[in-house]
């Protein structure tokens, strides 16, 4: 054990956790219970300039940039449910909350608040930071559409909230959604509150054998693998009836969502929604997906890493205004393949707002592109 | 207080505006330009910056206000009503008041006198026709050169309707003085021959004053309004005695109608007489006084002119008219200014120019090339613009034309 | 008053060579009508711009940076909160005349420029099948460029969301004169979100150009549905009931008598004037959805004691009832000389409660109240009537609003709901934000616009960029 390291434990006594297996043997891991004193957390570590990786459920920890961090912040204890207004459709939650539990407590009163519909051990403060949208983004938008209000701990240890807990906000500027997707380059996502939907009456899975250009009016989510088709319905009973004699095919009473796509290897390959058809001929035939016809995104999975074809997806992706991003992979890949691939524009001034939240940088410092 | 005369833009008119910009996407200048100030509530902001003394009337008033059609299509849409017509008349004779201008005022002389009596403008009718028929038009100057193409070709000799009397076919049921109108005497005499006989047959007595004279519009509009006055009192007293007072020219029964600011109690009585030709015949063909005809005689395409459309508000009309008269009636595609706007198109061509292009492109898109026009100076803007196989008529006349045929072939019977 | 262009004789030579006399306005009338939008403050203009591209706009920035002045974009003006007001001499840039679409049917998505009219657009878009979602109240009027920086609502964003939640990308020229494009038009764009940041960040941060917008499928079928009340609490009752049960309506708006009455004698669309209150709701979607909704709208509507309903027969008699909604605000005019629109949003479960409380406000105040307000997301527009000439109005109408916010925000609401901050609602941010909050939103300002260029004085209240209140600040160091 390193001088650094006891010293650190002996200064973060207070909240400290237990080791998460396979995660960082060097660094301290924390839990702290409050925003407070994830906030004193934070101090620490900006004035002595050590990297933190923040840990949510470790479900999306295979994004980005690999982080060797002194200390690991674990959300996991700041798990409460804070305000549920079901009448308003609103609910503020800590970052540690898990998805499934969200998810569970609010389907008790017919309500969603359309993350990921097949999370694991997923958190809420990990979704947002990670950007991820689940299936019925179709339908609903993606998470950021639904991010009213965040409260941020800063890299250096500020408490600052962006947004308000109402449906319809306009005031000031919109850091819930700059947090959404920012990957702890903010600081720690340590609240959100998220717009709420209805649940609707009735809700099928259909199965069709193959893929189509039209789906009908706006469905809740369509899912295209190599071999098969699911089109999610929900609505109003009669609405459902309707839509699933429109499309023929055969169906199952509820929503069955799919897995993730096998292989050890999992990528987001995103373009144009226009352009997902010419995408997938694009794969290798041995990668399997889940495509989102009229999202844009292809969710890959692949069984081993060539980086030949690995590299011409992503030329082709790029060229076509898109991109192919690593989800989850063994150590080896991250060497030899940039898990973002090309920066984006702007980085100039991406770098300028993240010195604004985190002046030393060390909330998952090089998590994001351009090696930010 | 920066007004110098009694017709200056009043502070009720101004106050009325609550800066809501829904006028800007319906005045042509603002399309045009994306210029705040080229629109009515940027000149409304003018006149309030010379009200409030914050500014005096200086060139840049002159071009915001001189640049503006005038055709109130803003009227029509501000929710808060305010009179930007009125007010815009008001800025208009300040300007006029308020700086001298040799051009002004030469151009006011030159009307004043072109319409004071019937004979000047019938003398340079003979002119402008001559040099048509010899093919001398261009030595005309520029600024005259679209309206030359854009006149019917004028009859020999050249008609009047002045000094008539045309008595009711069948029962009559009221009286009406018939506008003889400057230019539409001598160009328009189709028009006024239909209108007559229309109106007729609805069950009105038409008399043509001779003593009437122009109405004035244009002397409102270019602020000279001590002629304006004089020409308004000339026809209260010309026009007096009959139940209603018709012009079929859209902008002379726009400018009648408002005759209760150019000319006291007198101006009240004419005005709450006047009406548009469009109004009149389209209330007789609803209630059954004249004929809707069957036979189907294709699309024409409806202009509705501002002063019918955004000042009067009068829109099914030309429609009923000319649906009765066995034509289906289309739109085009919106219904801002040709660009004629009276004097407009003299003052500023190029806008006039591009306004006339754009409503011909949308004529064109109709697929129709009969065009339905209630007033003369659309007309004329709308001729010269379009390829020469192009009709355009005031839909009395489409409408009389097919009442003639239907009366010769004997079967003029209602649907 | 002394002309601007003479203070600013080489910097209105520098535009009219890059931009030619007309597009370059200078002279004291007409720089003098640019100094105000739809709202009811003034300001001062030194010279207005016109350009006509993106490259043109780079420019005129340049120069303006190099010359120290403001820059103030402005759209159409149609804003009620100060946003294209100057706070001191400025340079405004006028996008009106950038007025390109190209649409990607297929895509659902087009570039348009920022000059474009909103229903412009979607008119343009109607031969696809598609329309823009957004639809505020000026749409007939506003353009793009400031549908973006307010992050514009409107009625139909009660189940679509606001612009953001419609812009794919953004071409933004920054403080430096950069053009940078932010977004695109695949999902998820790697990196921060700071397209998300400037959508609704109030021409502070650069100026857009164009926008990628997304473009919504017209609805296969729609009911619009009108129901008046005796009590505007049943009217409300109504409203919480729709969005407990289940349904987000495509639209969801509220009427009180008086504000009816404005509006009948305006559109005549056959509003019943003498109703309490009045709601006007939309379901779209899928035929067999629709038919479900419209009467579960219905049910509602009756349990909650509505005296009449009444549902559009045509898309004629739609389009009257929402011409009718639409032109609320300028048709109050006609009931009295001036009004203050407030713009706030309280959670729905709160509607009744801060209404009455408004009533009081209004009351206390001696102003006359009107409402109209998207009560679908609790976003309320209390009009103040009043007349300007009365003497000491003018301090009661401030007096007004301030409660007012007051009150909103006291019952877990926010500051405006769709009209922006800009210059109006500035000063009461502190209501609303931490000393934190506003420190790390200057911040983030600071980020795009160092020097303070665009815009300055809107959204932050003075002094909102404080010294790090995290970790003590060294000895010595110029905050």
């Amino acid at each position: 054990m390193t001088s650094v390291k006891s010293a650190l434990q002996r200064r973060l006594a207070a909240f400290l956790s237990d080791p998460i297996e396979g995660v960082a043997d060097e660094a301290v891991v924390v839990a702290p219970p409050t925003l407070d004193e994830a906030a004193a957390v934070l101090s620490v570590a900006s004035e002595h300039s050590l990297p933190v990786l923040v840990w949510g459920g470790g479900t999306h920890q295979g994004m980005g940039g690999r982080v060797a961090p002194a200390i690991v912040l674990s959300t996991a204890r700041l798990d409460s449910i804070v305000d549920w207004q079901p009448e308003d459709l609103t609910v503020v939650v800590e970052a540690g909350v898990r998805v499934a539990d969200l998810e569970d407590l609010l389907a008790g009163r017919s309500q969603t608040a359309v993350l990921p519909e097949v999370p694991g051990d997923g958190t809420v403060g990990g979704a947002v930071a990670a950007g991820i949208s689940g299936f019925r983004r179709l339908r609903y938008g993606p998470t950021r559409d639904r991010m009213l209000e965040v409260e941020v701990v800063t890299g250096d240890g500020r408490l600052v909230r962006g947004g308000g807990r109402v449906v319809k906000n306009v005031t000031g500027y919109d850091l819930p959604r700059l947090a959404t997707g920012s990957f702890g380059s903010l600081g720690l996502i340590g609240r959100v509150c998220l717009k709420l939907w209805p649940l609707p009456a009735a809700a099928r899975t259909v199965t069709l054998p193959e893929a189509r250009p039209d789906y009908g009016y706006r469905p809740l989510a369509v899912v295209e693998e190599p071999d098969r088709v699911l089109v999610f319905l929900a609505g109003t009973p009669a609405e459902v009836e309707a839509r699933t004699a429109e499309l023929g095919g055969g169906h199952e009473e509820g929503l069955r969502w799919p897995g993730a796509p096998a292989g050890s290897i999992r990528l987001s390959l995103r373009v144009a929604p226009r352009l997902l058809p010419d995408a997938l001929e694009q794969i290798p035939a041995s990668w399997s997906y889940q495509a989102l016809p009229g999202v844009g995104e292809a969710r890959i999975g692949a069984a081993d890493f060539d980086p030949v074809s690995f590299s011409e997806v992503r030329r082709w992706a790029e060229s076509h205004g898109g991109a192919l991003v690593l989800i989850e992979a063994p150590g080896h890949v991250h060497e030899s393949f940039d898990p973002w691939g090309t920066p984006p524009a702007g980085m100039d001034l991406q770098r300028r707002v993240v010195a604004r939240f985190d002046p030393d940088r060390i909330v998952n410092p090089g998590r994001l592109p351009g090696g930010l | 207080m920066g007004w110098v005369t009694a017709d200056a833009p009043r502070r009720a008119e101004l106050s009325a505006c609550v800066d809501c910009g829904l006028c800007l996407p319906h005045c042509p200048t603002y399309r045009l330009t994306g210029d705040e100030t080229a629109s009515p509530r940027g000149r409304i902001a003018a006149m309030r910056a010379v009200a409030g003394d914050v500014i005096a009337i200086d060139d840049a008033f002159e071009d915001m206000m001189s640049f503006c059609l005038q055709c109130r299509a803003c009227e029509a849409e501000c929710p808060s009503l305010v009179p930007f017509g009125r007010a815009m008349e008001g800025a208009r004779a300040e300007l006029t008041a308020q700086r001298p201008d040799p051009v002004r005022r030469l151009r006011h002389a030159l009307l004043g006198r072109l319409v004071a009596a019937p004979w000047p403008l019938r003398l340079a009718t003979r002119a402008m026709g001559l040099a048509r028929r010899m093919g001398a038009v261009r030595l005309f100057p520029a600024v005259i050169r679209s309206s030359l193409a854009g006149m019917r070709d004028v009859p020999r000799p050249l008609p009047t309707v002045r000094g008539t009397v045309h008595l009711a076919k069948g029962e009559e049921i009221g009286t009406i003085a018939l506008l003889a109108g400057c230019v539409m005497d001598p160009w328009f005499g189709g028009v006024h021959e239909a209108t007559i006989e229309v109106l007729n047959r609805a069950g009105y007595r038409v008399v043509v004053p001779s003593s009437q004279t122009c109405c004035g519009a244009l002397a409102a509009h270019d602020g000279d309004t001590r002629r304006a006055r004089r020409l308004a009192a000339r026809n209260i007293w010309a026009l007096q005695g009959t139940d209603l007072v018709i012009s079929n020219a859209a902008g002379c029964s726009s400018h009648l109608k408002e005759y209760a600011q150019w000319a006291g109690d007198g101006g009240v009585i004419l005005a709450d007489r006047a009406r548009d030709i469009t109004e009149v015949v389209a209330t007789a063909i609803d209630e059954g006084r004249l004929p809707k005809m069957s036979t189907n005689r294709g699309a024409v395409a409806v202009q509705d002119p501002c002063h019918l459309r955004h000042a009067q508000r009068i829109v099914e009309a030309p429609r009923t008219i000319v649906a009765a008269a066995g034509y289906q009636p289309l739109d085009l595609a919106d219904d801002q200014c040709c660009g004629a706007a009276g004097l407009y198109s003299m003052l500023h061509p190029e806008t006039s120019h591009r306004l006339g292009e754009n409503k011909a492109a949308q004529i064109r898109g109709t697929g129709s090339t009969v065009v339905a026009s209630a007033n003369p100076g659309c007309e004329m803007q709308v001729r010269a613009h379009l390829e020469n196989w192009y009709r355009i008529a005031h839909p009395v006349e489409l409408y009389w034309e097919a009442l003639r045929e239907n009366e010769l072939r004997g079967t003029g019977k209602p649907e | 008053m002394v002309s601007a262009s003479v203070r600013h004789v080489t910097l209105v030579r520098e535009l009219q060579h890059l931009l030619g006399d007309d597009r370059v306005l200078a002279d004291p009338l007409r720089t003098y009508v640019y100094g105000k939008d739809g709202g009811i403050k003034r300001g001062d203009v030194a010279v207005v711009t016109l350009p006509e591209n993106a490259g043109e706009v780079i420019e005129i920035v340049r120069i303006a940076a190099r010359h120290g002045i403001p820059v103030v974009p402005r759209g159409a003006g149609t804003g009620l909160a100060g946003g294209a007001v100057p706070t001191r001499p400025s340079l405004v840039v006028s996008l009106t005349r950038m007025t390109q679409i190209e649409v990607d049917a297929e895509s659902r998505s087009a570039w348009v420029g920022a000059g474009v009219l909103n229903l412009d657009l979607s008119r343009h878009t109607a031969r696809y099948g598609l329309h823009f979602a957004p639809d505020p109240s000026s749409q007939a009027a506003c353009t793009i460029g400031g549908n973006v920086a307010n992050n514009s609502g409107g009625p139909h964003c009660l189940a679509e969301g606001s612009t953001v939640n419609h812009v794919l990308a953004v071409e933004l020229i920054t403080a430096t004169g950069e053009m940078v494009v932010l977004g695109g038009d695949a999902p998820d764009p790697i990196g921060l979100d700071l397209r998300g940041i400037v959508v609704g960040s109030e021409g502070t941060l650069g100026i857009v150009t164009r926008a990628l917008v997304k473009l919504t499928p017209n609805p296969p079928a729609v009911r619009t549905l009108l129901a008046a009340y005796d009590r505007v609490e049943d009217a409300a009752a109504t409203v919480s009931e729709v969005i407990a049960g289940g349904i987000v309506p495509a639209a969801l708006e509220m009427m009180d008598r008086p504000m009816t009455a404005a509006v009948e004698r305006f559109v005549r669309a056959g509003f019943p004037t003498t109703a309490a209150a009045v709601l006007l709701a939309e379901v779209t979607g899928h035929p067999a959805a629709v038919e479900a909704e419209a009467e579960l709208v219905r049910a509602f509507a009756e349990s909650n004691h509505s005296t009449e309903i009444r549902v559009a027969a045509d898309e004629a008699e739609r389009a009257l009832l929402w011409k009718g909604r639409k032109a609320a605000f300028g048709a109050v005019a006609q009931t009295a000389p001036d009004y203050y629109l407030h713009d706030t949003v309280v959670p729905r479960t709160k509607l009744v409660e801060v209404m009455a409380k408004i009533s009081q406000i209004a009351e206390r105040n001696n102003l006359v109240v009107m409402n109209v307000f998207h009560a679908g997301d609790g976003n309320l527009h209390p009009l103040m009537a009043f007349d300007a000439s009365e003497e000491g109005v003018l301090d009661r109408v401030r007096a007004a609003a301030d409660e007012l916010a007051r009150v909103c925000v006291a019952a877990g609401g926010a500051l405006s709901g769709e009209h922006g901050i800009g210059l109006e609602k500035r000063d009461l941010m502190p209501l609303a934000f931490s000393e934190a909050d506003l420190d790390a939103q200057a911040r983030l300002i600071e980020a795009f616009d160092p020097g303070g260029l665009f815009n300055p004085d809107k959204v932050l209240p003075a002094g909102s960029r404080c010294f790090d209140i995290g970790r003590p600040v060294p000895e010595g160091t110029w905050i």
